[in-house]
């Protein structure tokens, strides 16, 4: 008995292993794009979630290494005596050690004033920093090689300056020795953001530099080191309540925000969106490909069924089929997934410090299995479940059933819907960012659909007299065709891409390329009030200068602005530090849109002309209030007029102006904007600042080339995960072709039976994937050119271009790499005897 | 003259280690507008003849000469005016393009020759088989007996000299079958042109002008000479 029951087992598991092998092998070429779509759907995923891995886990973890301190205090203003006297009272108690830290931009001149450029500074007391580990280029300690007269610097400021360790440097007044070149800054792991090579200068020397005065734009810190960490928190809320909440930020390492930080979980985020988009690509991939091996699958089922097997008997087998190809396929998404962060890292070569190690982490590694699993259960299980209907009779008579949308049908939709939403949830989790971007794929998705059965609808009914276009035409529907499926998702993957070149292009043509060569390319900051007349002079040409003064916003017709909640906000925000101004003409490029002039001469109380940007970031109108706080005191102003700017240019503009009355006598700085010519701006930032040490210049165009090298390496990373869903279409074309081959074929064979010739034969394959490409590419660009123009137009006020030559030439190279794609696989159909055909055919 | 010839004919297939010789130096030849039938059992090699003769099959060895010129060597493409213009075929599993419509699957081979009266040709074809108006269905909606009647009006559409039909009821009930190879020798007869058929059906034998036999890749001494 137990000798039959183990024959018997090993008779089915025997049976099992070779039904399964054989149907395998049977289909070798359907089920490598089975696999190919699995591991598609999880490789960029894995990509990005180990290499922000690596990044957390290389600059980002040690919180308290990126703020180098327990607890942070930071103002745009000199820190006031409460907070400083309590900070003393914690040192004096042994609570807590403290340096005090300006940071800020200043031009630094070679010793013999031959060249300049604007550097960032940060001045550091004895002590700095309390976590994290300077490397410089010496190997020694930073704190014993930054003192009194000597200079820390990034290695950038010696090869643009063309200095070297032990040359002497202008900082302000002072001149100081390059002793050390910094390596890597753990508060400042990444630095392409930055407008100037960094100097570590010793606080020491501050009062020589001569450049904090009152109204110079510094960022003032003041930096704890606590000696018992519990008690980090309760020191924290101490300050708080003793500091200006307007003006001055407390924070511990835990709650203070890293700009670096902020920008690669932006980044990150924006990418794993474009992951996100790919695994659904993917999944639909999938779905294709296995109902096109499933259906080669057919005859053998319909044979099964007619001698007695169940459908339990399919779903068993073909649920091992899918498991062993689906493993194939989330392994080989593993592995690949960890070899493109590799190149994720070539990628951000130049951006990311050396130190950033690649990491491959059991969690990453976990989470990329859990996630073939779900795709490749999720998306085969409608094809599976269609074997049910497949009927014995179909043998006898060659028709193709039709599976009923019955419940399973719906729920399978439902539960990949919700899967979709779980996926964009856990990676980006921001709710709206999340509800915003699954409504936008799914619009994508449904008008690509919509425009693809508008187009099939209309070409099926088609009278194309030439022959070769209308066979080529007819293949678009031969029997097992994918050509809705392809269409939608090349013209949903392109699409992508398209928006992505043409937003890219036309942010590039207004802030970089087309800067305009009227437009200032040299700014002057800094200027104190009783330097204006020496520095006009000096300068020697006639130029606007604009006041500055520095304020706060807080409240806007007595509702008080909660900074948290602003700052949450993506774009611009009223928690933000602005720069008023005062005048009483407008500028050129200026409008009054409201209000009829710049001030009423009615009106007794104090006014502000506001620009319609503030309008767009808070509702406001003409009569409405604002509070604003200027070195802690508070101005309460009635808006009097809104302008706007007649065009996007790169001339100073001013969120609010006042009457010159109003803060003729505030705290202030004075900055210009001049027009000088490219080989001209190095002798004259050198010249002025020579003279005047505490003002900045900015070159503007080498600070937009330097920001346009960035943002065409960013775009560029962006670009290379978006051509990912690209395969995912590319995946559906071969798995289409392969599932249509015998089709192909015996259209082929009947094509050179009848007299025609081979060329006619790659003619018609050829013409049906240039069809499918135009079709795609050119949804795909119309769909591209109204999302990117809505963009420009709604989210980012600039001007909108379509770029339609360039366009074309996307629509060209998506055709080549479609008809290539399509053709490949074809010559071998074309190869094929007519006669071996036949003879098959008849034996069948 | 012999409008096909065929010269010490040798078929070999190579499956796996095995060769098989299909077709054993088999010499024939066939006169302008004669009606040659084909026959033997399953195996016999009738099916690699046709193929041979048609120019659809290259012989291991041997010569094949239609009207007069050696097609043995001649590549598929150059093969293809002939196929459109001087032969035409009729299959037993009919073999139509599933795709095109009835119309469009007579018209075809006329159409690839630039012919501006394809579609009056081929219509008129079909109204003469009587499916004018089943023109526009797909092979999918057309019986066995329809679907063949369509494909003998695509192998007549260029009016070919030769016409290779290759068991051509072997999918058909009888009534159908008898209707067809009717059809078969009007055309036949009418537009003189040689018709080679391969079938089992002694009836249909009994009529052709000469009949050969063949067996294990040979012809037999017992085959009919002439009629």
């Amino acid at each position: 008995m137990v000798a039959f029951a183990l024959r018997a087992a090993m008779k089915i598991s025997t049976l099992h292993r070779h039904f399964v092998i054989r149907q395998i092998a049977r289909s070798k070429k359907q089920a490598a794009v089975f696999i190919v779509c699995v591991a598609l759907s999880i490789v960029t995923l894995i990509a990005l979630n180990g290499f922000s891995d690596s990044v957390h886990s290389s600059l980002l973890k040690d919180a308290r290494a990126l703020h180098a301190a327990d607890v942070i205090i930071r103002s745009n203003y000199d820190l006031s005596a409460a907070v400083t006297g309590h900070v003393r009272h914690l040192e004096k108690q042994g609570l807590a050690n403290s340096v005090r830290v300006y940071e800020f931009y200043s031009v630094v001149r070679t010793a013999e004033n031959q060249g300049s450029l604007l550097a960032n500074l940060k001045v550091v007391e004895h002590g700095y920093p309390f976590y994290g580990r300077m490397v410089l280029a010496s190997g020694e300690a930073f704190k014993e090689r930054l003192r009194q007269g000597r200079i820390i610097v990034s290695q950038a400021l010696l090869d643009r300056l063309g200095l070297s360790v032990g040359d002497r440097l202008n900082v302000g007044r002072a001149q100081l020795t390059i002793a050390d070149v910094l390596l890597q800054e753990p508060a400042q792991p990444v630095n392409f953001f930055s407008l100037g090579p960094r100097v570590f200068v010793s606080a020491n020397d501050l009062e020589r530099l001569d450049l904090v005065k009152k109204g110079s734009r510094v960022r003032y810190y003041c930096l704890l080191k606590v000696a018992d960490p519990r008690q980090i928190n309760r020191i924290a809320e101490q300050l708080k309540a003793l500091a200006d909440a307007d003006f001055v930020q407390v924070d511990t390492f835990r709650t203070a925000e890293s700009g670096v930080k902020r920008f690669f979980d932006n980044f990150l985020f924006f990418l794993n969106l474009i992951g996100i988009f790919t695994l659904l690509l993917a999944g639909i991939g999938i779905q294709s490909t296995l109902s096109a091996f499933l259906k080669e699958k057919e005859q053998t089922i319909a044979i099964l069924k007619t001698i007695g097997a169940t459908s339990q008997f399919f779903s068993r087998h073909f649920i091992i089929i899918l498991s062993l190809m689906g493993l194939v396929g989330t392994v080989l998404g593993l592995l690949s997934g960890f070899i493109l962060q590799y190149f994720v890292h070539v990628l951000f070569a130049g951006l990311l410090p050396p130190n950033v190690k690649l990491i491959i982490s059991a969690g990453a590694m976990l989470e990329g299995i859990c996630l073939g699993v779900l795709v490749v259960g999720l998306f085969s299980f409608l094809p599976l479940h269609r074997l049910r209907d497949i009927r014995p009779v179909s043998i006898l008579r060659k028709e193709s059933f039709r599976s009923a949308k019955t419940a399973p049908y719906f729920v399978s939709v439902f539960i990949i819907f919700v899967f979709f939403i779980g996926m964009v949830m856990w990676q980006i989790s921001d709710a709206q960012t999340g509800f915003y971007f699954i409504m936008g794929i799914a619009l994508l998705i449904l008008i690509s659909a919509a425009g693809a059965q508008a187009i099939l609808f209309v070409v099926r009914r088609l009278n194309v007299k030439p022959l070769v276009i209308r066979q080529a035409l007819k293949g678009l529907f031969r029997p097992r065709n994918a050509t809705r499926p392809i269409i939608i998702t090349l013209t949903a993957s392109l699409s992508v891409i398209f928006s992505i070149y043409l937003l890219e292009k036309n942010l590039d043509a207004t802030y970089i390329e087309s800067y305009p060569p009227d437009a200032p390319n040299l700014f002057f900051l800094d200027i104190q009030p009783s330097q204006l007349i020496e520095f006009s002079e000096a300068l020697g040409r006639r130029t606007e200068y604009y006041p500055i003064i520095r304020a706060k916003i807080t409240a806007v017709n007595g509702e008080k602005i909660i900074r948290k909640k602003e700052r949450q906000k993506r774009g611009d925000n009223l928690a933000r530090t602005f720069n008023l101004t005062y005048r009483n003409h407008l500028l050129t490029d200026e409008i009054i849109t409201e209000g009829g002039a710049l001030f009423r001469k009615d009106w007794g109380d104090l006014q502000v002309s506001v620009l319609d940007t503030v309008t767009e970031i808070r509702n406001m109108k003409i009569g409405d209030h604002i509070t604003f706080k200027i070195q802690g005191i508070p101005i309460t102003a009635r808006i009097s007029s809104i302008r706007s700017r007649k065009r996007e240019s790169i001339r100073p503009f001013f969120y609010f102006v006042f009457p010159e009355k109003t803060l003729k006598d505030a705290p202030q700085t004075i900055f210009t904007a001049l027009t000088v010519s490219t080989s001209d701006i190095s002798e004259l930032q050198t010249r002025m600042v020579q003279k005047f040490p505490n003002v900045s210049a900015i070159d503007v165009t080498e600070t937009l080339s330097r920001f346009a090298q960035v943002l065409r390496r960013l775009s560029s990373v962006i670009r290379f995960f978006t051509l990912f869903s690209i395969i995912a279409g590319i995946l559906i074309i071969l798995s289409s072709i392969l599932a249509t081959r015998i089709a192909r074929i015996q259209e082929a064979v009947y094509y050179k039976i009848l007299g025609a010739r081979s060329v006619f034969v790659l003619k018609v394959f050829a013409l049906e994937n240039l069809f499918l490409g135009f079709v795609s590419a050119g949804l795909a660009l119309i769909f591209a050119q109204i999302g990117s123009w809505a963009i420009c137009e709604f989210l980012l006020d600039i001007s909108y271009s379509p770029f339609l030559t360039r366009s074309l030439s996307l629509i060209i190279a998506s055709v080549v790499l479609i008809v290539m794609i399509g053709l490949l696989p074809s010559s071998s159909i074309l190869r094929h005897k007519p006669v071996v055909f036949l003879r098959e055919q008849t034996q069948e | 003259m012999n409008i096909i010839e065929a010269r010490n004919l040798t078929k070999t297939y190579v499956i796996g280690e095995r060769q098989i010789r299909v077709l054993d130096n088999v010499s024939l030849a066939v006169s302008k507008s004669e009606f040659l039938v084909v026959e033997g059992s399953s195996g016999s090699g009738k099916t690699t003849l046709i193929s041979l003769l048609s120019g659809l099959d290259k012989p291991t060895a041997g010569r094949i000469f239609l009207e007069g010129k050696d097609i043995t060597e001649t590549t598929e493409d150059a093969l293809a005016p002939m196929r459109n213009e001087i032969i035409g075929f009729v299959f037993q599993s009919f073999h139509l393009i599933p795709s095109l419509t009835a119309i469009e699957n007579v018209m075809f081979p006329a159409e690839l020759k630039h012919d501006p009266e394809a579609y009056d040709k081929a219509y008129a074809l079909l109204v003469r088989v009587g499916l004018e108006k089943r023109s526009d269905n797909l092979p999918s909606q057309l019986s066995g007996g329809e679907m063949q009647r369509v494909a003998m009006c695509r192998a007549l559409v260029n009016n070919p000299k030769i016409i290779f039909a290759d068991e051509p009821t072997g999918n058909l009930d009888s009534e159908n079958g008898r209707a067809i190879i009717e059809l078969l020798l009007e055309f036949h007869r009418e537009r003189q042109s040689t018709l080679v058929l391969v079938t089992h059906n002694t009836d249909i034998a009994a009529r052709a002008d000469r009949m050969i036999v063949l067996a294990d890749g040979r012809i037999r001494p017992e085959s009919r000479h002439e009629n």
